[in-house]
């Protein structure tokens, strides 16, 4: 339970400069404060109080409230309580102390703020751009109530080259991407590099960035966008729209029915199983051990059977709306998970025994891409890199969600910080999952799947929500809004965070390192980019060019 | 048979047509038996000739540096190995002996590393400059402990003839062979690395380097260079054989060559094996490594010089 003697510290402490606070139930807190005194209290909150950061957000509140909006969202896990700081910026100088020489894990987030939001970061070290290409003009502000969600400026040049930075003395560049046999999706690296050993890197990233938060802001509605955001990600999209579901939830103080909470739970595991698995086998393709990848592709196969008998398709259920769920899971095929399972676990129990003696894989991985305790807690990274650093934080046990305060799990910890910490955490997180989906099984509750909303969803309100993807916290922020669809919508993907990671993990290693670094973050460039995908139509092969792509986009929509 | 000119001719055309038709196969036998270990079906064995067929009917792209030298390293590739087919003995005695020393073979051999430079300095990519600088670290780690065998054979048959040395050689001393043994164990343990499969695909490993030296060929060169890479197993395996596993079992003259072929076969499935029970290792690792098998190496060579 959230300590009243913080809140009560922070209030002595920085008194007028507190203009309000709320707590919306006792898991929540929402404190305004004045923007003079905003890095102050950021840094109180993250030093003295020793929260965890998580993200940033720009809000063009114009329309309503006459001001911009910044929120930096920290999360006091041990407290079970995810904290927003607010401030409200004048309409005519959206400027704002930076944070980040307090709190580097900001960076990104502030860059993303300034590219889309137009909200400059005062005394932000590396103030480059981040999400926008570099043709974009200056001064076009896409997340801007005032821009056309399809508005594109009469000088932006697509073909402009990046800018990049000068490489440190006697190192060469190796690009590493945006094409790359281990990178499934765009994503640039430059790679300083003297000899074998990297020096240093810049990245480029958000080159497949569809503005789909602009979208929900504009023309969908919020079971829409449930859709949507499960298309964010290939891998663990049922993630994202649980937790956008929440934050809508959590805004609109909407109760959900147990049985809906039960099969989120199980279809979250499910995910999860799937996504452990297909990393285990990816990380042992890229060191070359293509016969661990192909065991646990052929192990994984009956998950990915189960995900199709709940909800019709291997991966992208389409499982959560707006206060439930759309997919029952029948006591009929109970058994059938439940033998799903056995095997799974009957078959993934000698294979990470013989993984965990196998040296050669240690020797690959042990002391390889390092990230410390203090590393996790300045870049903001989160999920199984963090818990490999021993730090112990897992957003189903410290924000429960769903039905995960009813079932019984252990959070893995590991000590190293390293490749071989995260591939432990990961193979021994299966056998949790399973204890999880188990214990749902058992409990799973007669009931409707979802609640019953009658009225519009009240306008104006905050929802927060944190999700632990296979990959780490999920987090998400909503504001609701008039029309059906909220006023603005923030995902902030796990990768977001642990990417601004890699850099110091690669850092005066060798080459061959670079791949399995970054592969053991479990990187998902989609995620960070949120990307929207246009399915081609079957039967008539077509190469569609970009810009028909976009026209046939326009006129579906008219 | 008589050492004429024509069984040289002939005997040396034939080894070149069997070394071209039979490392196809081991091919196919090796992506069979990996996939079946990784629980796959995989292709037919057949495969690794439609694969060669398929890509020899591709247009020729001209890319990356210098494409002429890229041409003449993927040519100069497959000739030296087709050359040191014609060198060593395959079930029958070697066909040139007469034409060539050990000597030779092994400039022959560090020759086929160099067309793997080549092609790299040809594409002059900054992944391929990157393979080829890996692969220079491991020739000059690896080719002393070949020299070293050879050397040690010749030390105890006191002749640099090939049919001489390259049979069996190292266990030839009156007491018992310390440093033949010693060698059989240093070229087993370093055997994947003289095929360049994994563990020791450091210079190529697609994961990492997106093929290293390779990555700007295509089409008919890269069939060439991918049948060369297939008669390397077989050109190390048999030179294996020669060397280290020469008995004969008493069989007569033409049993020998389903004998020869059946040894060639066990070597080809334990490459198999290792590869698709390993991980690749790091140059550094690799390095490290291949330094404590050049020291028994030169232990078994100062052996073989006390007459051990």
């Amino acid at each position: 339970m959230f300590n009243k003697g913080k809140l009560n510290a922070l209030k002595k402490k920085f008194g007028a400069a507190l203009l309000r606070a709320d707590m919306p139930g006792d898991r929540r807190l929402f404190l305004y404060v004045e923007p003079s005194a905003l890095k102050e209290i950021c840094g109180y909150i993250f030093n003295v109080l020793d929260a965890r950061y998580v993200t940033s957000i720009g809000v063009d509140d114009r329309p309503f409230s006459g001001s911009f909006m910044v929120v930096h969202d920290f999360a006091f896990d041990r407290d079970h309580m995810l904290c927003s700081i607010l401030v409200h910026i004048p309409a005519d100088n959206p400027k704002v102390d930076s944070i980040t020489d307090i709190v580097p894990a900001a960076n990104w987030a502030e860059r993303e703020m300034r590219d889309l939001v137009g909200i400059e970061p005062v005394g932000h070290k590396y103030p480059k751009r981040l999400v926008l290409p570099d043709g974009w003009p200056d001064n076009v502000y896409p997340l801007r109530k005032d821009l056309r969600w399809d508005h594109v400026p009469e000088d932006f040049d697509e073909d402009r080259e990046f800018l990049f930075d000068e490489p440190p003395e006697g190192c060469i560049v190796v690009p590493f991407g945006p094409f790359h046999p281990t990178l499934d999706e765009p994503s640039h690296f430059r790679l300083y590099v003297e000899g074998e050993m990297v020096r240093g890197c810049e990245y480029r990233g958000f080159m497949v960035h569809r503005g789909i938060e602009k979208l929900s802001e504009t023309v969908m509605s919020y079971n829409d966008i449930n859709i949507m955001a499960e298309r964010i990600c290939g891998i663990c999209g049922c993630v994202h729209s649980v937790a956008y579901s929440q934050a809508v939830e959590a805004a609109a103080a909407v109760m959900l029915p147990p049985r809906a909470e039960y099969i989120r739970t199980i279809m979250l595991e499910i995910e999860r199983l799937h996504s452990h698995l297909l990393w285990t086998g990816l990380a042992c393709h890229i060191l070359g051990f293509d016969t661990m990848f192909m065991q646990s592709f052929r192990i994984r196969e009956p998950i990915m059977n189960i995900a199709e008998k709940i909800t019709g398709n291997r991966k992208t259920y389409g499982l959560c709306i707006i206060g439930g769920v759309r997919w029952d899971i029948p006591t009929e095929i109970h058994a059938e998970i439940r033998q799903a399972l056995d095997k799974l676990e009957a078959e993934w129990r000698p294979l990470v025994a013989s993984v965990s003696r196998d040296k050669n894989i240690q020797k690959r991985t042990k002391g390889v891409g390092v990230a410390d305790r203090h590393a996790v807690k300045n870049t903001g990274l989160v999920g199984p890199v963090a818990r490999a650093a021993g730090v112990d934080i897992d957003c189903r046990r410290d924000h429960p969600y769903a039905a995960y305060d009813r079932v019984d799990f252990n959070v893995i910890t590991e000590q190293g910080g390293d490749v071989w910490s995260r591939l432990l955490v990961r193979v021994r997180e299966v056998f949790e999952s399973i204890k999880i989906i188990r214990q749902c099984l058992e409990k799973i509750e007669p009931g409707p799947l979802h609640a019953d909303i009658k009225d519009e969803l009240p306008v104006g309100r905050l929802g927060l929500s944190s999700v632990e993807a296979p990959r780490g916290e999920s987090h998400q922020f909503v504001i609701t809004g008039e029309n059906n669809r909220p006023r603005r919508w923030r995902v902030r993907a796990p990768t977001y965070q642990n990417l601004q990671g890699v850099p110091m993990m690669i850092k005066d290693q060798q080459i061959a390192d670079m791949t399995i670094s970054l592969g053991s973050i479990d990187p998902c460039f989609s995620c960070t980019d949120r990307l929207e995908t246009i399915d081609l139509k079957s039967g008539v092969t077509r190469a569609w060019t970009k810009d028909e792509l976009q026209e046939l986009a326009l006129k579906m929509r008219a | 048979m008589d050492n004429t000119v024509g069984f040289t001719i002939f005997g040396g055309l034939a080894n070149v047509l069997m070394v071209l038709l039979i490392a196809p196969f081991c091919q196919g036998v090796l992506r069979k038996v990996t996939a079946l270990i990784q629980s796959r079906q995989g292709p037919p064995i057949r495969q690794a000739y439609y694969d060669l067929l398929k890509l020899l009917g591709k247009e020729d792209i001209e890319s990356g540096n210098s494409p002429v030298m890229q041409r003449f390293a993927v040519y100069l590739s497959l000739a030296t190995v087709l050359a040191i087919s014609t060198l060593i003995p395959m079930g029958f005695r070697a066909p040139m002996n007469g034409q060539g020393d050990v000597i030779l073979l092994i400039y022959l051999l560090t020759l086929s590393g160099i067309c793997t430079l080549l092609a790299g300095l040809a594409a002059g990519s900054t992944y391929s400059i990157l393979g080829i600088s890996r692969q220079m670290m491991i020739m000059i780690a690896l080719e002393p402990l070949f020299v070293a065998a050879i050397i040690i054979g010749a030390i105890h048959t006191r002749s640099f003839r090939l049919d001489t040395v390259l049979h069996g050689s190292v266990y030839v001393n009156p007491g018992f062979p310390w440093s033949g043994l010693i060698m059989l164990i240093v070229m087993l343990l370093s055997f994947q690395a003289f095929v360049e499969r994994i563990p020791f695909d450091i210079s190529e490993a697609e994961t990492e380097l997106m093929e290293g030296p390779l990555m700007e060929y295509s089409g008919p060169k890269l069939a060439m260079f991918k049948y060369a890479s297939m008669v390397k197993l077989i050109i190390y395996s048999a030179l294996f054989v020669d060397m280290f596993l020469p008995w004969r079992l008493g069989l007569a003259g033409l049993l020998q060559w389903p004998l020869f072929w059946t040894k060639i076969f066990v070597l080809v499935l334990l490459v198999t094996l290792v590869a698709a029970t390993h991980a690749r290792y790091r140059i550094d690792q690799a390095i490290r490594y291949f330094a404590l098998l050049l020291a028994a190496a030169l232990a078994a060579l100062v052996l073989a010089t006390f007459g051990y």
